[in-house]
């Protein structure tokens, strides 16, 4: 029970994904530990979701917060499962030097990054979902509360994917330094001090990301996000408009991007 | 009685340069977290006490007191709670987490200090109160006594958090994402836990009958009227 809480602690703090902890390639934590709580997150986030569905005037609808709590995590490790193999592919067309396993660790520890913020916003989304009746209004928040998850992911997954580049193609014992005692007054080193306290979503001081990692990540962020919006599509309703009934899935109608477009063409007067 | 005075009192001071000197009299690193807690529980409900007694103090309105003293610092104490989890991942995702004990004891003694500030302006609250009986007036009055304390004690916040913010830039930061998520959760916690002052005219409840709704949606609504 506390390890999972103490590997996905130290992927927060920026442990596991320092220079010196990823020399062989790919993020070290236990994986197993590591999914499970990202799951158990996940469904904390879904249950402050799921308030929405449970304090709503004129009785609880109960069915409607279990898929709520089953349902987030399901959004993500879905989407992992369908944009998985071209994400591989993608980042081996460009010459990257990752092996399908480490790509997936970095995936699962970005996961655990969005987890956190999700289900620590989650507080908040959950007094929110208790005192407002306003569907419309809730809907923005949970856009809003996923949308800073998932932004924040992505800046661990680019910072990331810099350092496990850096990792590979520097000398090793560059990075060393960085575990080190603390260097003796007057004395400099290499590395700068800013290395020694920086969180996960720091940048490398001193190093650009090469053209590589760039495109790499913005064909993952494009195929994530739209692969993600599709799939919340797909999985929803996840508040449950309480003027209707209760349904598993809504029908199989539209998608997200048409959603999206009918909407503006209303709002813009078309 | 006098200890918590005198703890309010060396809060008040803290971290303030001496007139003439250099040296900072006094810091927080004696006061612990109970104390600022028990700070804000004190003051908040004396001041909600007197607020409260717009409607008289006789029949059924004398429950309006109690009602206001406890809400008050219910208010403070429960929105610091409801956005503390967030705060606490932020901090560690920038990788500043060995400073979250600091930063949340500048914090809380700046509501601390707020409260204070708030208790002694409460002479001024109870003379309006004297002087003017419309409810309306009554409402703004004690909302710009409000929004002055808490202005007044962002001089506290910059005290106290004014080390961290020199140490590391990723604290300013930190900070306006705090006070963004405290006013956003805030706001509805004061338009969830209304009345605040106690119409004379209305039957007291602790919470209005029609509470449940939400400040910012009431807030587009008028705008857009």
């Amino acid at each position: 029970m506390i390890s999972w809480m103490k590997e996905i602690d130290r992927i927060l703090r920026g442990e596991a994904t320092r220079l010196s902890n990823l020399r062989l390639g790919r993020i070290e934590y236990g994986l197993p530990q590591v999914t499970l709580g990202t799951i158990l997150l996940a469904m904390v986030s879904g249950l402050c979701m799921a308030c929405f569905a449970l304090f709503k005037r004129g009785g609880p609808n109960v069915m409607q917060s279990v898929a709520t709590v089953v349902k987030v995590p399901l959004l993500f490790f879905l989407t992992l499962l369908v944009t998985f193999p071209s994400l591989y592919v993608f980042n081996a067309l460009i010459g990257s030097r990752l092996t399908a396993a480490s790509v997936l660790r970095l995936l699962i520890a970005a996961f655990a990054v969005m987890m956190p913020v999700l289900a620590a916003l989650g507080a908040i989304v959950a007094f929110f979902s208790v005192s407002t009746t306003s569907y419309p209004f809730m809907l923005l928040l949970n856009v809003v509360v996923f949308s800073i998850a998932g932004v924040l992911g992505l800046n661990f997954l680019m910072g990331t994917l810099h350092r496990l580049t850096i990792a590979q193609t520097e000398p090793l014992d560059t990075f060393i330094l960085d575990e080190g005692p603390e260097p003796a007054p007057g004395e400099t080193t290499e590395i700068p001090p800013v290395l020694q306290s920086a969180g996960p979503l720091d940048r490398v001081p001193g190093y650009l990301p090469t053209q590589n990692v760039k495109i790499v990540f913005r064909i993952w962020v494009v195929v994530f996000g739209l692969v993600g919006a599709q799939m919340a599509w797909v999985l929803r309703p996840f508040l449950g408009n309480p003027n209707l009934p209760f349904h598993w899935f809504r029908l199989r109608e539209s998608n997200f991007f048409e959603a999206v477009t009918v909407a503006a063409r209303h709002l813009f007067g078309g | 009685m006098s200890a918590i005075l005198l703890a309010a009192d060396s809060l008040l001071r803290s971290g303030a340069v001496a007139a003439g000197g250099a040296a900072r009299l006094g810091s927080l690193a004696r006061m612990d977290f109970r104390t600022l807690i028990g700070l804000i529980a004190a003051f908040g409900f004396s001041y909600g006490a007197l607020m409260g007694t717009f409607g008289g103090v006789r029949g059924d309105h004398g429950i309006q007191i109690l009602y206001s003293a406890i809400k008050v610092p219910l208010l403070l104490l429960v929105t610091f709670g409801l956005s503390l989890p967030s705060f606490y991942v932020f901090n560690t995702l920038l990788g500043v987490r060995g400073d979250l004990g600091n930063a949340l004891k500048a914090l809380l003694a700046a509501q601390a200090g707020m409260t204070i500030i708030l208790l002694s302006f409460a002479p001024f609250t109870l003379l309006w109160y004297v002087s003017c009986s419309n409810y309306n007036a009554a409402i703004l009055f004690n909302s710009a006594v409000f929004g002055l304390a808490t202005l007044t004690s962002q001089r506290l916040l910059r005290r106290h958090y004014g080390p961290l913010l020199a140490r590391d830039r990723r604290h300013r930061f930190l900070l306006r994402v705090w006070l963004v998520t405290y006013a956003f959760v805030g706001i509805q916690m004061g338009w969830l836990l209304r009345p605040f002052v106690g119409s004379p005219w209305m039957a007291t409840y602790f919470l209005r009958r029609d509470a449940w709704g939400n400040a910012y949606e009431v807030m587009f609504r008028m705008l857009m009227r």
